[in-house]
């Protein structure tokens, strides 16, 4: 019942943090080296919840939001990590490569929740023709939404982990994730390096 | 207006993108320059067409294009041909030096002093991904607060003082885009992002040698610290050939799964 109530605990504050990722602030509290550690805290696992933050995030980085690029999501791919480790009992280095999917699953719902809000042009518009000056209810609408599908995407994300973790032979798998998972930081090391180096030396 | 500019992404669209956020954020300078509801309705109507650029850039676009209202309101409505130009045209600039300064730096540099202040603290788990170790809860949060507390101050800043510079020179195409040597200051950002990369690049391979020195023998150092370079070289060569990280990354965890899983070779660790 408690692990039930942190998981719901935990996909609102997925939610909230996420929209910090495009919508409000951008101070980076969304990204999985944040998110990480602080639902990992929240589940009675802080140390493999900064791993798995600072692993994801580190894959993460390597995309650059420009213009109207939808990255994958590091906020739902830490938060979906963690409870597939604290509340679906899988293998933290299982857990890692769940998230990692659950991020990049993540990109093509919210680009579509971007394209259903250009519908929203006309309304203020038209709201706006008639007198009426009001356009905080409309943001605040906008930022609703994204909360909710990301809480809601968290959850059901983290449901499946706890199904797959009923699966039979499933820690068969673990000496395979676990070796992989053990090279996981050597890769994002790398493209933390190349990016730099790349910066420095290009004419 | 400053502090609505942290929303100013709130109701990004595909049709006109920061539109939303941009005429939001411009309301109070709008209202203080158009008592009139009918001007003040125009004006509206006016940013709710089409605005892109990089949110944090997008305080010199702010400032820069209330100062302009502020000069049509008092010269009459000739002086407002300019201004989607002039807004376009700066929209663009500081989009491009936004990119590179806070994306393409600044944020990649928030991980690197995660990782500095957790080795600085004597955590080591983000690089032994097995190893069982205490850490106290401080000191996991330290690492990635530390990252966001330089980020968003500069950021902060950055929209702060944006506003200002943009409000004072509003009216020009260029405006602001000499209020730092922004050239500069990309060129250092790169220069100290590749030293704290080197730095840990450094550090881990080094970590790597001291957990495993004098417990194993000298091939098995060598496969143990050779392991990690084809690592790097790999995601080298398929980022040349234009895959993702996530490509590289399930490209190992297929590899590792069916040698250690599948076909149940001796698992095998990094360190000891």
């Amino acid at each position: 019942m408690i692990t039930l109530l942190k998981t719901f605990i935990s996909a609102g504050l997925a939610g909230l943090l996420g929209l910090d990722a495009v919508q409000a602030g951008q101070f980076l509290f969304s990204r999985p080296a944040f998110v990480g550690p602080v639902l990992g805290w929240l589940n009675g696992c802080p140390l493999e919840g900064a791993r798995l933050g600072i692993l994801l995030e580190l894959l993460y980085i390597d995309f650059i939001p420009v213009g109207g690029v939808v990255p994958p999501n590091g906020t739902a791919a830490a938060a979906v990590g963690v409870l597939a480790y604290s509340a679906g009992g899988l293998a933290p280095s299982l857990s890692f490569f769940i998230g990692m999917a659950a991020g990049v699953a993540y990109a093509p719902l919210e680009s579509r929740l971007r394209a259903s809000r250009s519908p929203l042009n006309n309304l203020v518009e038209a709201q706006v023709s008639a007198g009426n000056f009001e356009l905080r209810r409309w943001l605040a609408r906008a930022m609703l939404l994204e909360n909710a599908a990301m809480g809601a995407y968290v959850l059901c994300a983290a449901g499946l982990a706890a199904l797959l973790g009923l699966a039979p032979g499933l820690p068969r798998l673990y000496p395979g994730t676990d070796f992989a998972y053990s090279l996981m930081p050597w890769l994002g090391l790398s493209g933390l390096y190349f990016r730099f180096r790349t910066q420095v030396y290009k004419k | 207006m400053f502090l609505r500019s942290f929303f100013i992404q709130a109701g990004w669209n595909y049709e006109r993108f920061q539109n939303l956020g941009f005429a939001f954020s411009l309301q109070p300078a709008l209202e203080k320059i158009y008592p009139d509801r009918e001007k003040l309705k125009a004006a509206l109507l006016r940013h709710l067409q089409i605005f892109n650029t990089q949110p944090y850039m997008a305080s010199f676009v702010l400032g820069n294009i209330a100062r302009m209202e502020e000069r049509a309101a008092a010269a009459g409505e000739g002086e407002l041909k300019s201004l989607p130009g002039v807004k376009q045209a700066l929209a663009s600039s500081f989009a491009s030096i936004g990119d590179r300064i806070f994306w393409g730096r600044l944020k990649p540099m928030t991980v690197q002093v995660c990782l500095l202040v957790w080795s600085a603290c004597g955590f080591y788990g983000w690089l032994f991904t097995g190893m069982n170790e205490e850490a106290a809860f401080g000191v996991l949060l330290a690492g990635p607060l530390s990252g966001i507390a330089v980020y968003s101050i500069f950021s902060i800043y950055i929209r702060w003082t944006g506003l200002a510079a943009g409000y004072a020179c509003g009216g020009s195409a260029n405006c602001a885009l000499d209020a730092a040597n922004w050239p500069r200051l990309i060129r250092l950002l790169s220069a100290a992002g590749f030293a704290m990369s080197l730095a840990i690049a450094l550090l881990s391979f080094g970590l790597l040698a001291g957990f495993n020195c004098g417990a194993c023998r000298a091939p098995d150092l060598l496969l143990k610290i050779g392991l990690p370079v084809a690592v790097l070289a790999l995601h080298r060569v398929l980022r040349a050939l234009g895959r993702s990280v996530f490509f590289t990354a399930g490209l190992l965890l297929a590899v590792s799964v069916l040698a250690f899983s599948l076909l149940k070779l001796e698992p095998f660790k990094l360190y000891l």
